[in-house]
């Protein structure tokens, strides 16, 4: 449950404070509100709308600003760039772009089709479908899944249940690899963590590692007791090796519960936290966790209220402890000029991909923030990966 | 069909340089007058020749309207009307009356004292220039002509800025300017009410950008101030008398208790007279806040800011300042900046845009050594922040702005079609209406539909209500017939009748009549019997009748059959009919020259 109070201190508050805790920030105001941030190059996202009928995807060229770095003083730009832009009839719950191409693909949450989409280049910037895959789902009003392996040919690795995980050829539409099993559990994230080796995390808790390689591979590591709650997954994979030898797996779950364990040995946790979570929404659809690319030990949870919270893992135990986050981002709870936490849920939230703070949220109202955060815990935490 | 024509003036895909024509109705106005800020040369002007290859232009224009006091709106205007010639009206509101003439003054003091510049306007053509000028208020219809009437709406974005529209008969446009479409701390929100122009023309600068907060804006300056202040050093602010000054001073006093900030802000006190000056002239072109705030008390008196003295630049310890002019060209600002350039722990913010040839352009071009005019060198060690205030609409405003006028087309100009397809897409989708992108120097043509009103008469009007049908619809058009009179200034649509009876003529019944020639050997009136049977069974649910004399009527066309007795067997059908049995009788006389079927039944 959560009070309703707007009080016009705690934003000013907020403001002074901003002035210390961000070296950067941009807020944004999108006419509808996106739930998907993705990264289709070092200064370009795509976001897209989730209403019923019409919505639109757009791919925004971040401020030229906060990449000028020693420039910085010189440059005025601070306003998003709406380079490309398209239509669509359906709403938007999951976009991926397909490394080394200009392809994306969405889903709408409650069908069975994917739709791919070519986002453009300098000559044109209108967004096009280029065409639908249809996909033999277990259940047909979920939504799907889609994670794209890391290097190879186009392909999308696509599921809403563990039993219908599938990877499809992008152009031709053909099925290259299926998980041979009959778990109908319900997914909630797929991430691969090399060109063939990915995660299936579902709702309970359960993670399984997969190989694309060999479809009879299915190694399933329990959430272990932790009943009735709603568990994601964010992975941290050190992308430039071509196995992964050791990848970070964080698990949250909707009673605030974060576990991280090591890709090597699932089964048994590596450390685990409580999250300082006050204000709650009863969704939990827009649960969110992931690990800061460029930094150690860094992760980041939403879609609990109108926040972003970040945590330093180093210090977490294996046995459930309270922790306390060394970062919170509350722009989207200040409307205006006044302080409001019944407004929007974060809806989702993406780290850049090689700039060490710079993380991008969204929330229901429309809001899009870029924000550089300050870390101001001890020395050691700041290391860079 | 009536058309209105667009031209934005100016070559390439240039933007910075707004200069729009506009003819509609027969009149042919010209929206901005804007210099290209970027050239040395005469690309700086608008290129004129579109109007008239050579002259002046004062009998091809019926006006000049100008939106707002920015140069790339007006800067070329004592150039169009005094060196190439138009001695018709400038339109323009008052604010911008007041402060156009300024800021062309020190314009043309950077362009032809520090650059030596020969081919520009003078100080008298400034003046000459502005004596044409007839100042509007807002919300106000002017008539420029019998035909032509403007009227000017409040478009934020700075001082006076207005958008205008024109007018003639049914047909309008309305031209934003630069306007936004988010209230600031010293001005409101533009707005506009659901006028439904023809067109509604606005740039596209921004149309594809999604604009960054205000409050981030305000954050970063007030970042910047604190973090100079707290490490010692000084922050100059060079600024105009009007516009920014004004929002950054509101914004410092506001948070400047909550920051605990103990160093001095001043401004110079050119500034505050001026400022003051001009913002009781034009207090209601503010928004409510600063009105309300503007009868307690003077819009300068602030807690924390007080006037400089020149003494003061030498003072030890960090401050901030407040002094013009804008671009560091001269005076106190460029007084000051050479004092504290050297060291490198103080700052200046530029808020605004700075014209070419002026140190502050230098400084934003990442200069750091500036030769003054006595031969000395000036190294520039200090932190030079460039941070844009200015009030624009993006895409988002766009749409909302077309939601509140609901144009019949949109217009953008200065754009790239090929970067703007999304947006085009966007409003065609959203608003179902025509979105044009002329590049500079092409001529977009819009059709319009304008509706001429008409009075009509009573007796008509009755009559159209008896035939009886929906009730009149305004969403509904419903064809009727009558009788147009034009006559001196009014237009009266009356009954056919009436018409005749007002202009004292008579009415013509006018009729065909139409010979048929046929090969029967039956009499006469077996042959009139022949032709009714065969009518009847062709011509369901027509009236047909067999009169005692003979003669057949359809409907009220007239068939007698006749022979001559020279030649029995053939006989001569006489067809009659009204004009308006025009369509029934040629059916009847094609018909019949096909003969009579041979078997007939009898009767």
């Amino acid at each position: 449950m959560y009070e309703i109070s707007s009080d016009e201190n705690e934003f000013e508050d907020w403001f002074i404070e901003s002035l210390k805790i961000y070296s950067n920030i941009h807020e944004y105001q999108l006419e509808h509100p996106t739930r998907v941030i993705e990264w289709t190059g070092e200064k370009n996202v795509c976001v897209a709308g989730y209403n019923l009928s019409k919505n639109e995807i757009l791919e925004l060229l971040l401020p030229l600003k906060l990449f000028a770095d020693d420039n910085q003083g010189l440059c005025a730009e601070r306003d998003f760039k709406v380079v490309h832009g398209g239509f669509t009839d359906g709403s938007i719950h999951c976009l991926k772009h397909i490394p080394g191409t200009r392809c994306v693909v969405t889903n709408d949450g409650s069908s069975s089709k994917l739709q791919v989409w070519d986002v453009g280049g300098d000559d044109c910037d209108v967004i096009k479908k280029t065409g639908d895959i249809h996909l033999k789902t277990a259940s047909l009003d979920k939504g799907v899944k889609i994670d794209s392996p890391l290097t190879g040919n186009a392909s999308v690795l696509h599921g809403s249940q563990v039993n219908d995980i599938q990877l499809t050829e992008l152009t031709s539409g053909t099925p290259l690899y299926t998980l041979g099993t009959d778990i109908p559990d319900v997914l909630s994230s797929l991430r691969f963590v090399s060109g063939s080796v990915f995660l299936a995390c579902s709702v309970n808790g359960d993670v399984y590692v997969g190989d694309t390689r060999s479809p009879s591979y299915l190694q399933k590591s329990p959430a272990g007791g932790r009943e009735g709650n709603h568990w994601c997954m964010g992975v941290r994979a050190d992308s430039s090796l071509p196995e992964p030898s050791s990848c970070s797996v964080a698990r949250l779950s909707s009673s605030c519960q974060a576990v991280v364990s090591d890709l090597r040995n699932l089964k048994s946790p590596v450390c685990q936290a409580q999250l300082n979570v006050q204000r709650k929404t009863t969704s939990d659809e827009f649960l969110i966790v992931t690990w800061a690319p460029a930094l150690d030990n860094c992760l980041a949870v939403s879609g609990f209220d109108g926040m972003v919270q970040i945590y330093n893992t180093a210090s977490w135990r294996p046995e459930l402890m309270e922790f306390q986050p060394i970062f919170i981002h509350r722009g989207h709870m200040m409307s205006d000029a006044h302080f409001d936490t019944s407004s929007s849920v974060v809806t989702t939230h993406v780290w850049h991909p090689s700039r060490p703070w710079t993380v991008l949220s969204a929330a229901g109202d429309g809001s899009v923030h870029v924000w550089d955060w300050v870390d101001n815990t001890t020395a050691s935490s700041k290391s860079l990966a | 069909m009536p058309e209105i024509k667009v031209t934005p003036l100016g070559a390439g895909q240039d933007v910075g340089r707004s200069c729009i024509l506009v003819s509609i109705g027969g009149k042919n106005i010209m929206l901005d007058c804007g210099m290209h800020m970027g050239y040395n040369d005469d690309r700086r002007f608008p290129d004129f020749s579109y109007i008239t290859q050579q002259g002046r232009l004062t009998e091809f224009l019926d006006c000049v309207i100008i939106s707002h006091f920015h140069l790339d709106h007006c800067g070329a205007l004592p150039y169009m009307s005094e060196m190439v010639g138009y001695d018709g009206p400038i339109y323009m509101t008052h604010p911008t009356k007041a402060i156009c003439p300024i800021l062309l003054e020190d314009f043309r003091k950077i362009t032809v004292d520090k650059k030596g510049e020969t081919n520009f306007f003078t100080s008298q053509m400034i003046k000459d220039c502005m004596k044409k000028v007839i100042p509007l208020n807002l919300h106000q219809t002017v008539q420029v002509d019998d035909e032509l009437e403007i009227k000017a709406y409040y478009a934020g974005h700075v001082l006076g800025a207005a958008m205008v529209q024109i007018k003639v008969g049914s047909e309008s446009v309305v031209y934003t300017g630069d306007y936004n479409m988010t209230p600031d701390r010293h001005l409101g929100a533009a707005w506009i009410d659901k006028c439904r122009p023809d067109i509604l023309i606005s740039e596209s600068t921004y149309a594809t950008t999604i604009r960054d907060s205000k409050r981030c804006r305000e954050r970063d300056f007030l970042k910047k101030v604190h973090e100079t202040v707290e490490r010692g050093g000084k922050v100059l602010i060079p600024v105009f008398a009007l516009g920014r000054a004004q929002e950054l001073c509101i914004l410092l006093e506001t948070f400047w208790e909550r920051m605990n900030m103990k160093a001095p802000i001043y401004f110079s006190t050119g500034l505050t007279e001026k400022a003051n000056h001009y913002y009781k002239l034009f207090i209601t072109w503010t928004n409510q806040k600063i009105r309300k705030t503007f009868v307690q008390r003077n819009m300068f008196e602030f807690k924390h800011i007080k006037a400089f003295d020149r003494s003061y630049i030498d003072n030890p310890g960090p401050m901030v300042v407040f002094a013009t002019p804008g671009m560091l060209h001269a005076g106190l600002s460029l007084q000051i900046f050479r004092k504290w350039a050297g060291n490198e722990k103080n700052m200046i913010i530029m808020p605004g845009y700075c014209v070419q040839g002026t140190i502050g352009h230098k400084i934003l071009n990442g200069q750091k050594k500036l030769e003054l005019e006595n031969r000395q060198t000036l190294e520039v060690k200090l932190q030079v922040e460039y941070m844009s205030f200015s009030a624009h609409a993006d895409a988002k405003g766009i749409m909302q702005l077309i939601r509140m006028a609901e144009p019949r087309n949109m217009l953008l100009v200065h754009g790239e079609a090929k970067k703007m397809e999304f947006l085009k897409d966007k409003i065609e989708q959203e608003f179902s209406i025509n979105c044009f992108m002329p590049a500079n120097g092409e001529t977009s043509t819009v059709a319009t539909n304008p509706s001429v009103p008409v009075d009509i008469s009573l007796n008509l009007l009755k009559r159209e209500m008896a035939l009886g049908g929906p009730l009149p619809d305004p969403k509904k058009p419903r064809t009727m017939h009558g009788t147009l009179i034009m006559k001196d200034n009014s237009l009266r649509l009356v009954s056919p009748e009436q018409a005749l009876k007002e202009l004292g003529l008579s009415e013509h019944q006018l009729r065909f009549t139409c010979r048929v020639q046929l090969q029967d050997a039956h009499s006469d009136s077996d042959t009139h019997i022949r032709i009714y049977t065969h009518l009847k069974s062709v011509l369901k649910g027509y009236t047909i009748q067999h009169l005692p004399d003979g003669t057949v009527m359809v409907e009220s066309i007239v068939i007698k059959v006749s022979s001559s007795p020279e030649e029995p067997n053939t006989k001569v059908l006489l067809l009659s009919w009204s004009y308006q049995d025009e369509d029934l009788g040629s059916f009847l006389s094609t018909l019949l020259k096909k003969g009579l079927p041979a078997a007939l039944s009898s009767m």
